[in-house]
């Protein structure tokens, strides 16, 4: 075994080229230990979406290299080749977009588990089932389509599809920022719960206090640069970046209040 | 500033349902009841689909537009009943003293218009034609977009999601409106761009005296920003106060909104999560309509009408008949 179940090293997104090139992401390293919860937080265009799709092997890196349990992820143009390619799944922001409006969410995951486990259609609608009771999603909203489910429900469906290939890195690109708060709380215990069955997560979000709530260690992205890494609950408390502070200061309530203090003072 | 503690609008058992022709009437708002004074800033929260921005709508008098009625109850604007005003009544107050800032900012301005062309038309709505475009330099000034003359000549796809947001509440805010209704102003912005817009509309309310809605699920943000606190579930408001009184909510639907907050959580802790989903429209049980979701439901909760809020206008209001049941929690 690797020490990292995923790491990225040194890498580079270009987009373009000439004039029109944009550097989305720019020498960016990053590890991911088995069973942790890791952080990417961002403002919208720091890049964080494009490298949680390098991670995810749909995007190639321009330069740098992503190693999953020491293996190279990209291989000439597969990514994720074998048994790899469904130990790590993805959970995409939208979920109204991500499922396919068609298919009630029962079809949706047994699809998926079809392909994975390749069983007939009693068995894989058997453990779809089970994996959307264990979402708390009951067998009646199971057979109704997107668009009769709440948007809370929707995401959960979309983490029981991701679940149904048993991942053991999900990468989870801001699944709570398109739903109500009481749904984000019934979506995190969730993610709570697949951590304690040993999970690797990693979360990207503009969201602080998920962030916070979630994760041990958090990488601060700005400008596709990581600008801070370390323990989320350090950098929380005593940040060093500027843009950090700024961050911090900017969450509403009283997580925001501490480092306003802080911010003023200097 | 305007005198304070005065209504300036009032919503008084508003009722507001969608007519169908062969189906029955769907009542979407039911028993909405809340005023909000001269210069203050009201917050409201809810789920989706509690009916927030149909009161928003009430108060702008885009409810038809989308198909919705006022059913019964007042809509009370400085004297004038709202709720049966015509047409041209409203030309009089829309965008003129009643101001509006849309949920999406990243639709918001039309995006064939450049924003001298989008000021100038809220600008003309004023009735004064004279310097207007010394006028709308004065309002990208007021909302603090700098290098005014190179974003005057700009479309709004070359702007930010912040700049665009700020350029909508410039168009608000061009016939210095006494009433400003934010419906989700900052969602699908990042934080500091959020905080930002928090603090241009606390220094618009301080300097200019509009009263402000805002229209959010964040609670912490509303905690903020706001005097005043509206809480809706289902259609119904269950909870008015100041932030000071809803520091300690006495309804169970608040407290549990409460403890959904991440942000007061402590990392890794469970949290705690509101029961089911809110009643969708059209299926309201009998009684209060949070019964089925509440934890500390008696069987006198699910008979009757949804219960009226409980104390004087103004002061810390309930909607919950059990409120003495609520240390339980």
């Amino acid at each position: 075994m690797a020490e990292f179940l995923l790491e990225a090293k040194n890498v580079s997104v270009t987009f373009g080229s000439g004039s029109t090139k944009v550097e989305a992401v720019k020498n960016c390293s990053l590890t991911l230990r088995s069973g942790e919860p890791i952080g990417i937080v961002g403002e919208s265009g720091s890049g964080k979406s494009t490298l949680a799709r390098v991670l995810a092997g749909l995007q190639a890196p321009t330069e740098g290299e992503i190693f999953f349990n020491g293996e190279p992820v990209y291989k000439g143009s597969k990514s994720y080749t074998g048994e790899a390619r469904r130990q790590v799944q993805m959970v995409f922001q939208d979920p109204y977009g991500s499922l396919n409006p068609q298919l009630t969410g029962l079809n949706a995951v047994a699809e998926a588990v079809r392909i994975h486990d390749k069983t007939n259609k009693d068995e894989s609608e058997n453990r779809a089932l089970e994996l959307l009771r264990r979402m708390g999603i009951a067998e009646l909203d199971a057979i109704k389509k997107p668009r009769q489910l709440s948007g809370g429900q929707r995401q959960r469906v979309s983490v029981a599809r991701a679940l149904s290939a048993n991942p053991t890195v999900l990468l989870a690109d801001e699944p709570t920022s398109a739903i109500d708060q009481s749904a984000q709380a019934q979506l995190l215990n969730l993610f709570r719960g697949l951590l304690d069955d040993g999970l690797s997560i990693v979360l990207v979000s503009h969201d602080l206090g998920v962030i916070r709530y979630l994760t041990q260690r958090v990488y601060v992205m700005k400008d596709g640069v990581f600008v801070e890494s370390g323990i989320t609950e350090e950098i929380f408390n005593d940040p060093l970046e500027d843009y950090t502070k700024l961050l911090l200061a900017s969450i509403p309530g009283d997580l925001g209040v501490a480092a306003r203090r802080k911010l003023n003072k200097n | 500033m305007s005198t304070p503690n005065k209504p300036l609008i009032q919503i008084k058992d508003v009722v507001i349902g969608i007519p169908h022709k062969r189906r029955p009437t769907l009542i979407i708002v039911d028993k909405a009841n809340f005023d909000i004074n001269y210069g203050e800033m009201v917050g409201i929260v809810g789920e989706s689909g509690s009916g927030k921005t149909m009161i928003c709508r009430t108060m702008i008098g885009t409810l038809e537009r989308r198909g919705g009625k006022i059913l019964s109850g007042e809509v009370i604007f400085e004297g004038q009943n709202l709720a049966t005003a015509s047409d041209a009544t409203w030309k009089n107050l829309r965008g003129k003293s009643i101001g509006y800032v849309p949920q999406s900012a990243l639709a918001g301005p039309n995006p064939v218009l450049t924003i001298e062309a989008q000021l100038t038309e809220a600008l003309r709505n004023t009735g004064d034609t004279k310097n207007i475009k010394a006028r709308s330099k004065e309002l990208l000034d007021l909302v603090k977009i700098r290098r005014v003359d190179t974003v005057m000549k700009q479309y709004p796809y070359q702007l930010s999601g912040g700049m665009r947001q700020r350029v909508m509440i410039a168009c608000a805010l061009a016939t210095s409106p006494k009433l400003l209704i934010a419906d989700e102003p900052t969602t699908g912005l990042d934080v500091t761009v959020q905080s930002q817009i928090m603090d241009l509309l606390k220094e618009i309310r301080s300097t200019m005296g509009t009263a402000i809605v805002l229209i959010s699920h964040d609670l912490a943000l509303i905690d903020e920003v706001c005097d005043r606190v509206v809480v809706m579930h289902a259609g119904a408001t269950v909870e008015v106060g100041s932030v000071k009184e809803l520091e300690k909510p006495r309804h169970p639907y608040t407290i549990a909104l409460n403890s959904s907050r991440i942000d007061i959580a402590k990392p890794g802790s469970e949290l705690v999560t509101i029961k089911g989903n809110a009643p969708s429209v059209g299926e309201w049980n009998l009684g209060c309509r949070f019964a089925e979701r509440c934890s500390i439901v008696q069987s006198d909760c699910k008979v009757g009408v949804h219960p009226e809020l409980i104390g004087a206008s103004g002061t810390h209001q309930s909607a919950c008949i059990h409120t003495e049941l609520l240390e339980r929690i």
